[in-house]
């Protein structure tokens, strides 16, 4: 069974189209990346899986239901945009409310354990508009963590933190689905950050998902490659090709790529008179992988 | 603790749908000064109409009330108001409650918060039914401080008290009753101009004054017809009402309630909720 399963969705804003017949697969206990450009439909198709817009065609499906089944709906927690707190209100208040909401017994109780989860034990009697971005987006994760959710849904929640906060959020990412067994479908631009965490990806494009893996499947597809310097650079590019199948001048490097045998390449460097002066061991990530296939859909 | 890997879902009831969404909406009304502030609103409005009334000339003061009773309530049902006493009464409360019915679901927009609850609760008639049950309670306690004031401020100013107690007992409840239709007026307003903060106060705030029916009545006369209005079966509960003036309120009331949820509940799923 799948999490999420779209089929041919659609969604258009005065006749343009945001969503355009998008398919989509979430395995169960997936974390998976939401990728693409602004205005790519990444936020758009988030609100159509949480029911705050309606779409103009296609099916979703959250758990093998409908996604209108109530029993299904209750059980997601999203973070879209902003936290949706009342900023006068206390943070305790604000989890308070949505804690009523679902119905939850032993609200008290839950209100901590969801604190605790996102590291504001401490800060549940501030003011929300008191709360630093960061913080505020803790609190969002908080608020769509309460009531056991078997699915998060989280758009940009990595945007406008710094490094610690990113840190914090990663971390929170992988507990509750590694202890929770939520499946997490999480938008970023933060492609570095997704990468550490992810366990499928999903590449949308005007609307349209161009590419749909795993993190298996995209370790697979990842290059590797050696960038080395030389005093001689030409000389030791024309070395390097007469071993090596693909070398290619990069700035002040050499790069040759598919190969991580450092000591082999070094070792031929030697032997042609060339000393190396800086080698590294590289590899193509997932923000590099992004770039070329939209390099690549932008050529066709 | 029972983790997602279980994967039960089990449909919540309505009962228990609603009791979540009016448990937060009864969180929120009870934990900010909002609700506090229109009923002190409430409270005020009888004293500042009966001592402006009392503060000119003898002649005038009794020609605006000559009984306690009428800030409550008219003494007949005029849908054509000559002047300012005949006009204020109970029904004034109607006018403010749209504009807090239209504040509370305001920021329910403004904070971001109906995103929680519609990705939680998919039924849309859950919202509509919630926020008018919610816009009934809240006017109904400003018909209680309403009618609080009102009788403070007769005994400031030294009205008669003499009154018809089961007829007044009928148009207060009646007007308590009205407080449900429009709510559920209020309510859908809102559901139409939710990102048009300003458009929804302004017709809530119009509506509220009756003006259309009073409009209507200087066209066609002071005709029962006109009950069917929510501001009509409003000014039928007055001083002369009986049982009969209960009923109508009451299906006036239930009637445009179920059209407007329904409308609103159609509105509200054909439509992006933001």
């Amino acid at each position: 069974m799948n999490a999420i399963e779209i089929r041919n969705l659609s969604k258009s804003f005065r006749g343009m189209y945001a969503v355009d017949k998008l398919n989509m697969t979430v395995p169960v206990g997936a974390i998976y990346g939401f990728i693409g450009e602004n205005g790519s439909g990444k936020s758009t198709t988030e609100k159509l899986i949480c029911g705050h817009l309606v779409a103009d065609g296609g099916e979703i499906k959250l758990f093998g239901k409908s996604f209108t089944d109530a029993g299904v709906r209750v059980r997601v927690g999203a973070l879209i945009e902003n936290a949706g707190c009342f900023p006068n209100s206390s943070v305790w208040a604000n989890l308070m409310m949505q804690a009523i909401n679902l119905g939850l017994e032993n609200r008290d109780e839950e209100i901590r354990r969801v604190l605790k989860i996102v590291r504001m034990e401490d800060s549940a009697r501030i003011k929300f508009k008191s709360c630093s971005l960061g913080m505020k987006q803790r609190i969002g994760i908080a608020m769509a963590l309460l009531g056991n959710p078997a699915l998060l849904i989280l758009d940009e929640p990595i945007n406008g933190l710094d490094t610690d906060g990113m840190r914090i959020m990663r971390e929170i990412l992988v507990e509750v689905t590694q202890n929770l067994g939520c499946t997490v479908l999480i938008s970023s631009h933060i492609l570095g950050e997704l990468e550490k965490i992810a366990t499928h990806y999903g590449i949308i494009r005007q609307g349209r998902m161009i590419q749909e893996l795993s993190a298996r499947e995209m370790e697979s597809r990842s290059r590797v490659f050696v960038s080395v310097k030389t005093k001689d650079m030409t000389g030791a590019e024309q070395a390097l090709r007469n071993k090596f199948y693909n070398v290619k001048r990069e700035g002040e490097y050499v790069c040759i790529y598919d190969v991580d045998d450092t000591e082999a390449i070094v070792e031929h460097l030697i032997k042609n008179g060339h000393i190396v002066s800086e080698v590294r061991k590289n590899k193509i990530g997932l923000e590099e992988y992004y770039i070329e296939l939209m390099s690549k859909k932008e050529e066709l | 603790m029972q983790t997602a890997h279980g994967l039960n879902f089990e449909s919540p009831s309505l009962i228990k749908r609603l009791k979540g969404m009016l448990g937060v909406d009864f969180y929120r009304l009870f934990h900010t000064p909002l609700f506090y502030i229109f009923l002190g609103i409430a409270a005020i409005i009888p004293a500042l109409v009966s001592m402006g009334s009392a503060m000119g000339d003898a002649e005038e003061t009794t020609s605006l009330f000559n009984n306690a009773w009428q800030i409550i309530a008219a003494n007949e049902p005029l849908y054509v108001v000559n002047d300012i006493g005949e006009y204020a009464n109970m029904n004034m409360v109607f006018i403010f409650g749209g504009i807090m019915i239209s504040i509370f679901i305001g920021h329910d927009y403004k904070s971001g918060y109906v995103k929680q609850l519609f990705t939680t609760h998919s039924k849309k008639q859950d919202y509509m039914t919630s926020k008018t049950l919610l816009g009934a309670f809240s006017m109904a306690c400003m018909c209680l401080t309403y009618l609080f004031g009102g009788v403070l401020s007769g005994a400031f100013t030294g009205l008669s008290f003499n009154v018809n107690a089961g007829s007044l007992i009928c148009a207060i409840l009646g007007k308590i009753i009205m407080s449900l239709g429009w709510a559920s007026l209020y309510t859908f307003i809102n559901i139409i101009f939710r990102a048009k903060f300003g458009i929804s106060i302004a017709l809530c705030f119009i509506l509220g004054t009756g003006i259309p029916v009073i409009g209507a009545a200087a066209l066609i006369g002071n005709t029962p017809a006109l009950n069917v209005f929510l501001y009509g079966s409003s000014v039928y509960a007055c001083l002369s009402a009986n049982a009969l003036a209960v009923f109508i309120c009451l299906m006036n009331s239930a009637v445009w309630t179920t059209v407007y949820i329904v409308c609103g509940t159609i509105i509200l799923s054909k439509r992006d909720v933001y």
